[in-house]
């Protein structure tokens, strides 16, 4: 529906584009003010570039069609695949790391208190999908595999405790086991942590940055505090987000016993039904009470995917830039070509009497009927076959599956520099041979 | 309706070559003229001038109590739009445009309704016994037909001087004669004033006048 709407939109915008384009290339380089008078050229135009469509070579047609077709889907596609790569990143966070809003203890304070209170008060707002609250711990993590007290592999990761019926709701980590199972509520030594802690199950971290278990395997950890306990590792989970795939947790039960702590949390996630609403329902929780505390969009803890984010938004202006050239160089070559086997016939257009503009704005004709065509026919195979064919075999990239995002910004602006390369492509050749006298046009020197 | 003073034109090639060297006459209205000469003496040169397909190097031309020398580019289009024919000595016509579509073109260029160019147009190609080939391609035409097509289009503005630059190089005698013909009938009936160009001495029996050139000079008139 939203393509739809943004089809329709695009659609819009590069009829009004060409219009606006086509008027202000009439009044700026040919100064006619005459309304009218233009009107009737452009009717002459239309009437030279439409017979020479129609009745001229369906081949170079259909070739040159296929050109700008290409071009279209080649810059739709690149920038595609790479905010694809980003829609990919920013789920993969909001699923299994931060949810929609992340709310920390205010200034001064380990903790956030009053925790069930909070929690009821936010899950009650309208909107709200559920809320989790984490203890985090630092702690040291040791595995000693042939329990001899040689060869300890030791990593040093915080530890987070939840309430798997609460987490369920917002994070999609139960979802992402690859071995042995979920937490349950009532767990008090088990553990459950990310690939790239136990390494193995296609982590991408260095060997050295994890401790080697296995589903069954015990642990030890050493908690901050000093508390020391061994936990059996209950399952594995590879969400590909490496933040998440590098976390691990126990049940909240257990973490209090640990802390000597109740009622309290180091952070509370809170799932929302609309992606993108956060700023409204940061503000809905200051008004319900929600002030000491630090209240946070997931977007904040996205400086990584920003960076990247950025670098693919160069590299694809630069191949967008580079394809939109190619294809205005190929257009320019079709209607040069054109131009220069029509040479005797634009001397026989001059010596009729017709006027230099007509003639070169019937080639513009020309060049822009094959852009629209390409960007129609490049619409068509964009959303009926590449996007459907993406999402039902999503690429397997490292940070996690990834589909086209074709945004509309991305069809504008392929659209209009398709149009504008069109557009260039079509004049200079023209007026080139528009210009030349009509003798040289007729007699081909 | 023609007057021609001290007309030159010096091609400025690798080879500079002096076309022609100072031509001097005048054309009555009404009048069915011919150019002869040697093969290089100027004919064409002479009659690019006149039809302001090019520009000479000096001189002075009148067409119509207009200095047409002194249009611009814009101007000196419509003057050829408007009134002036010209007829090429190959067939010059676009292979995309049928034949109707092709004579109605300065018509429609000079924005005249779309019922009246049609009728105009299919009028023209009456004259020129084309009537039944209204949605021929020039490629489905004979080289007579195509020269046909190509003096209805350069007739269709009623223009006040007709130029035809050997129209019959190409045709055989029967179509030459069928050329020739529409010619004296046009210049007979509505009056038209004619310059061709032509090698053949057989012509003469056609046209009224006959200007000899020689190295880009008139030697003779008849
Ligand atoms: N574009 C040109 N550049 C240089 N010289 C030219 C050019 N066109 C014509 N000439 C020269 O000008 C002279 C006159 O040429 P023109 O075409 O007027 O002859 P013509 O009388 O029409 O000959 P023909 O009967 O063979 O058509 C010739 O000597 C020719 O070589
Ligand atoms: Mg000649």
């Amino acid at each position: 529906m939203i393509i739809e709407i943004c089809l329709i939109i695009d659609y819009f915008l590069v009829i009004v584009s060409c219009i606006l384009v086509f008027y202000f290339h009439c009044i700026f380089i040919f100064c006619i003010p005459d309304f009218n008078l233009m009107l009737k050229n452009l009717k002459i135009s239309f009437f030279l570039a439409y017979k020479s469509i129609v009745r001229g070579n369906k081949g170079t047609l259909s070739l040159t069609v296929l050109i700008m077709t290409l071009a279209f889907v080649n810059l739709i596609f690149i920038s595609s695949i790479f905010m694809g790569i980003v829609v990919s990143m920013n789920e993969g966070a909001i699923e299994n790391e931060f949810s929609n809003i992340v709310i920390e203890p205010g200034v001064d304070e380990n903790y956030i208190k009053q925790v069930a209170n909070m929690q009821s008060l936010i899950d009650s707002t309208p909107g709200v999908m559920g809320s989790a609250a984490h203890y985090v711990a630092g702690a040291i993590e040791n595995f000693d595999e042939n329990k001899d007290g040689k060869d300890i592999k030791s990593t040093s990761r915080p530890i987070k405790s939840i309430n798997p019926e609460n987490e369920r709701r917002v994070t999609k980590i139960h979802e992402n086991m690859v071995a042995g199972e979920y937490l349950q509520k009532s767990d008090r030594d088990k553990i459950i942590l990310g690939r790239e802690i136990s390494g193995g199950y296609e982590a991408s971290l260095e060997e050295g940055m994890s401790i080697g278990v296995d589903v069954g395997d015990e642990i030890e950890v050493i908690f901050g505090n000093g508390v020391k306990r061994d936990y059996e590792v209950k399952g594995i989970f590879s969400t590909k987000n490496i933040g998440a795939d590098q976390m691990i947790f126990i049940t909240e039960k257990e973490m209090e016993s640990v802390l000597g702590t109740h009622n309290m949390a180091s952070e509370i996630l809170v799932k929302i039904e609309q992606t993108g609403q956060e700023d409204k329902y940061i503000k809905e929780f200051r008004r319900i009470g929600i002030t000491e505390e630090d209240i946070k969009p997931w977007t904040e803890y996205m400086g990584m995917v920003a960076s990247v984010m950025g670098s693919f938004n160069m590299i694809s202006a630069i191949l967008g830039i580079i394809g939109a050239i190619v294809a205005g160089i190929t257009i320019f070559i079709v209607i040069y070509v054109s131009v220069v086997n029509r040479r005797r016939q634009i001397g026989i257009l001059k010596a009729i009497g017709m006027k230099e503009k007509i003639i070169i704005n019937s080639y513009i004709l020309q060049a822009l009927f094959y852009a629209i065509l390409g960007i129609s026919l490049g619409m068509i195979i964009v959303f009926v076959l590449l996007v459907p064919y993406f999402l039902n075999n999503p690429l397997n990239f490292p940070m996690g599956w990834v589909s086209l995002a074709v945004t509309q910004n991305n069809l504008i602006i392929s659209s209009v520099s398709l149009f504008v390369a069109a557009l260039i492509g079509g004049f200079i050749p023209s007026w080139q041979g528009a210009k030349q006298s009509i003798l040289d046009a007729i007699w081909g020197n | 309706m023609i007057e021609v003073k001290n007309l030159t034109r010096t091609y400025e090639g690798r080879v500079p070559t002096q076309a022609l060297k100072g031509v001097s006459f005048e054309v009555e209205a009404g009048e069915f003229l011919a150019i002869m000469g040697r093969s290089g003496c100027g004919k064409s040169t002479l009659l690019h001038q006149l039809g302001l397909l090019d520009t000479p190097t000096s001189g002075e031309v009148t067409i119509d109590n207009e200095n047409v020398l002194e249009l611009l580019d814009r101007e000196q289009a419509e003057f050829r739009l408007k009134r002036l024919g010209y007829v090429f000595q190959e067939y010059a016509l676009l292979p995309e445009l049928t034949v109707l579509e092709a004579v109605y073109l300065p018509l429609m260029i000079q924005g005249t309704e779309k019922k009246e160019y049609i009728e105009k147009a299919v009028e023209m190609l009456e004259k020129v016994g084309l009537k039944d080939r209204l949605n021929h391609l020039p490629a489905e035409l004979s080289g007579g037909e195509q020269q046909r097509v190509a003096i209805a289009r350069a007739i269709v503005n009623t223009p006040k001087i007709l130029f035809a630059d050997e129209p019959c190089a190409n045709l055989d005698s029967e179509s030459s004669q069928d050329v020739l013909e529409l010619f004296c009938e046009l210049n007979k009936k509505t009056g038209q004033t004619i310059i061709m160009v032509t090698h053949e001495k057989e012509d003469r029996e056609y046209v009224e006048r006959v200007i000899w050139m020689k190295d880009g000079l008139i030697e003779r008139e008849e």
